[in-house]
């Protein structure tokens, strides 16, 4: 699946942070001081453009946590590329976690962390089931993937048609409705209270960042797999369980995708079938645009998280400055496409300065 | 590359084995059996209701558009690619060339001509962009895919487009013996992409290429061109799938091509193509989109709820790459 190319065109050169942002194009190339810095310009832009860009409870609110929700889909994706390994199944993992979240709430009245845990067990196994059947047989993660999310796809609809009337759990626990709603104003320290912009869904994103990027930035299980992604020969030679590491990405994958599903629930207010299908191409855009390797062995968790505020702040932006949502697809892809392009123009400038 | 007959370049030595053509035979066989089974079982089951020629010739229409598209994801996979935007291109064509005639009033011969070039540019397009970016064509074709899906909305919006050329749904809904014409249409693609790859050197070119790049670029290949060429060839497949929808369709809207991608990747995973390329099963793939069919057919009869068909259809895309591997390694 790698490409012909030449092969220091594949790996990850990161210039020095001196030249970090001299001009536009490396900015835009998954840096991530760069991409901050074309968050924060977008957002000064839209909001100069339309000052109610700038509204904390119909804009900043329900953006954020948009941000909250696709981040850990983006995480999710991160887990299994970081092994070099594509997980074409993360909506799908997402709807099934969803499932039995919604399934334990309404048919067996758990509470609401119950059902939650439930559901993230739920898309670990899924994970897993994918990690084992990609280091059982030694097929590529994508076929893999893209069967189970065929039989994902028919399985998560037939068990819904056959639990409910409406094709959803519309059920609430306690809890859940303030999930939803509540904003860091009402989490008060004392007289201390959060902003009523921030979602506490987000909460659940910091957690996940912090987890994930603990693992790989300074976890041995995290570190191991980065070495699995950037070479499995040379990883499996060095007495690193390679197997187990992959079934584990697979299962961190699966894990995520069940937590976004989750918080995707939360935010539609039911669990239903069509919870995660628009999850594959943001699954790809954040941990792409944010620096993320897609030969596996170099992620950016960070980026991740500032690749899907870039896409969402252009979508929200956007669409308050009137262009219709079908246009936006063709921006989605076009910047998905120029960052793409920038990233090789870069790696043409450097190795002509070098060989200069 | 000694025995023009098979569909592989085996180079056994230098990399894991490559399906043999008697592997191959058997995993056709295989199939070909599933369908007559399956077919005959579905007649029996049925009272004998699927074996009139009304029936025989709706369940033939609609193996045409899966057998396209997964010839279209096949000539990519065979360079060791894949193309995401088969399903977004396809839908963006067809309705495309439902506007060109009943918006513009073109002639429905020089709208399906000029659909079908712009397909093909586009899979070129897609191709160039994955030897300038060198990145995954994975990526470039999801990021090519984001941006047709917005172009279609754009062209068709929420409206059907149905009110075009009815000569060209007189030709979708002709048929000769029962037998449609539209299917006529794309097993002759699957005939010439057979050709192609068997018979003509830029054929050979794009099975070495994928088996080995190196091997092919020490033996004078370029890589680079073999690939923009697989992706203008899907393109122009998708671009023919495009107009066998638009002829066969009562209208095309936004969601034609919506469910195209998990089928593009079915058929030929399930004919015995590998992903890592280098090889291609025309017969495997045609075949393979009768099967799915087949289940669809199945689920219609015991009115099953559609769902199930992703359900079967996703357990044997995994039961068939686990079974081909364990096939091979005991090989």
């Amino acid at each position: 699946m790698t490409l012909l190319a030449d092969p220091d065109s594949e790996t990850q050169r990161r210039p020095p942070a001196a030249r970090r942002g001299r001009w536009v194009l490396r900015a835009l190339t998954g840096q991530r001081a760069g991409l901050a810095v074309v968050v924060v310009v977008l957002i000064i832009v839209f909001g100069t453009l339309r000052p109610a860009f700038y509204d904390s409870r119909l804009v900043v609110f329900p953006l954020l946590r948009d941000i909250a929700t696709l981040t850990v889909v983006g995480l999710a994706q991160l887990a299994v590329l970081s092994i070099g390994h594509m997980n074409l199944a993360v909506g799908r993992m997402a709807a099934f976690g969803a499932l039995v979240s919604g399934f334990s709430y309404q048919v067996l009245g758990l509470n609401l962390v119950l059902g939650l845990v439930l559901g993230l067990v739920a898309g670990a196994a899924v994970g897993a089931l994918a990690g084992l059947i990609i280091t059982g047989t030694g097929v590529n993660s994508f076929v893999v993937t893209l069967g189970l999310d065929f039989a994902l796809l028919g399985l998560v609809t037939l068990v819904y048609g056959q639990f409910t009337t409406l094709a959803a759990f519309t059920v609430k626990p306690p809890g859940m409705e303030e999930l939803r709603s509540y904003s860091m104003a009402d989490l008060c320290v004392g007289d201390v209270c959060g902003s009523p912009a921030v979602p506490q869904l987000l909460l659940f994103t910091v957690v996940a960042l912090a987890g994930v990027g603990y693992l790989f930035a300074r976890a041995r299980t995290g570190r191991e797999m980065l070495l699995t992604g950037s070479n499995a020969t040379a990883a499996e030679l060095s007495g690193i369980p390679t197997k187990r590491r992959v079934i584990g990405a697979h299962t961190l994958s699966g894990l995520l995708s069940g937590l976004a599903g989750f918080m995707l629930a939360v935010t539609a207010g039911s669990f239903t079938a069509g919870i995660g299908s628009a999850f594959l191409i943001p699954s790809f855009l954040g941990p792409v645009l944010g620096g993320t390797a897609l030969t596996g062995g170099a992620v950016s968790v960070i980026g991740t998280f500032m690749g899907i505020s870039l896409t969402q702040v252009i979508q929200q932006g956007l669409s308050m400055l009137g262009v219709g949502l079908e246009s936006l697809n063709i921006y989605l892809g076009l910047i998905l496409l120029v960052a793409l392009s920038a990233v090789r123009i870069r790696q043409l400038f450097t190795r002509r300065r070098r060989s200069s | 590359m000694t025995e023009p007959a098979t569909d592989t370049v085996t180079d056994a030595e230098t990399r894991q084995r490559r399906i043999t053509p008697a592997r191959l035979r058997s995993t056709e066989a295989t199939l070909l059996a599933v369908v007559v089974i399956g077919f005959a079982a579905l007649s029996v089951t049925s009272g004998g209701d699927l074996l009139r020629g009304p029936a025989i010739q709706t369940v033939l229409t609609y193996v045409a558009v899966p057998v396209l598209i997964g010839l279209a994801q096949m000539v990519v996979l065979a360079v060791g690619q894949m193309n995401l935007s088969v399903g977004a291109l396809g839908g963006f064509t067809a309705v495309l060339m439902g506007s060109m005639m009943a918006d513009a009033g073109w002639p429905a011969v020089l709208a399906v001509l000029a659909g079908i070039a712009l397909a093909t540019a586009f899979g070129a397009v897609n191709g160039l962009l994955v030897v300038f970016t060198r990145i995954n064509g994975f990526v470039v074709t999801l990021a090519t895919m984001t941006v047709l899906i917005g172009l279609q909305y754009r062209v068709v919006g929420t409206r059907t487009i149905a009110d075009y050329s009815p000569g060209l749904k007189a030709v979708g809904a002709a048929s000769v013996a029962y037998i449609p014409v539209i299917l006529m249409v794309a097993l002759l693609v699957a005939a010439a992409v057979a050709v192609f790859v068997r018979r003509t050197v830029p054929g050979r070119w794009l099975l070495a290429s994928g088996g080995n790049p190196l091997a092919a670029r020490l033996s004078g290949i370029s890589n680079d061109r073999i690939l923009v060429l697989a992706h203008t060839l899907s393109g122009l497949i998708i671009g023919i799938a495009a107009a066998v929808t638009v002829a066969s369709a009562p209208g095309v809207n936004s969601s034609i091509g919506g469910d195209w991608l998990l089928p593009s990747f079915a058929a030929p995973i399930i004919g015995g193509v590998a992903l890592t390329g280098g090889s291609v099963a025309v017969l495997g793939t045609v075949l393979a989109a009768f099967v799915v069919r087949l289940v669809d057919v199945a689920r219609a009869q015991f009115s099953l709820d559609p769902s199930w068909v992703s359900l079967v259809v996703g357990v044997v895309v995994l039961g068939t790459v686990v079974l081909t591997q364990r096939r091979r390694r005991r090989g």
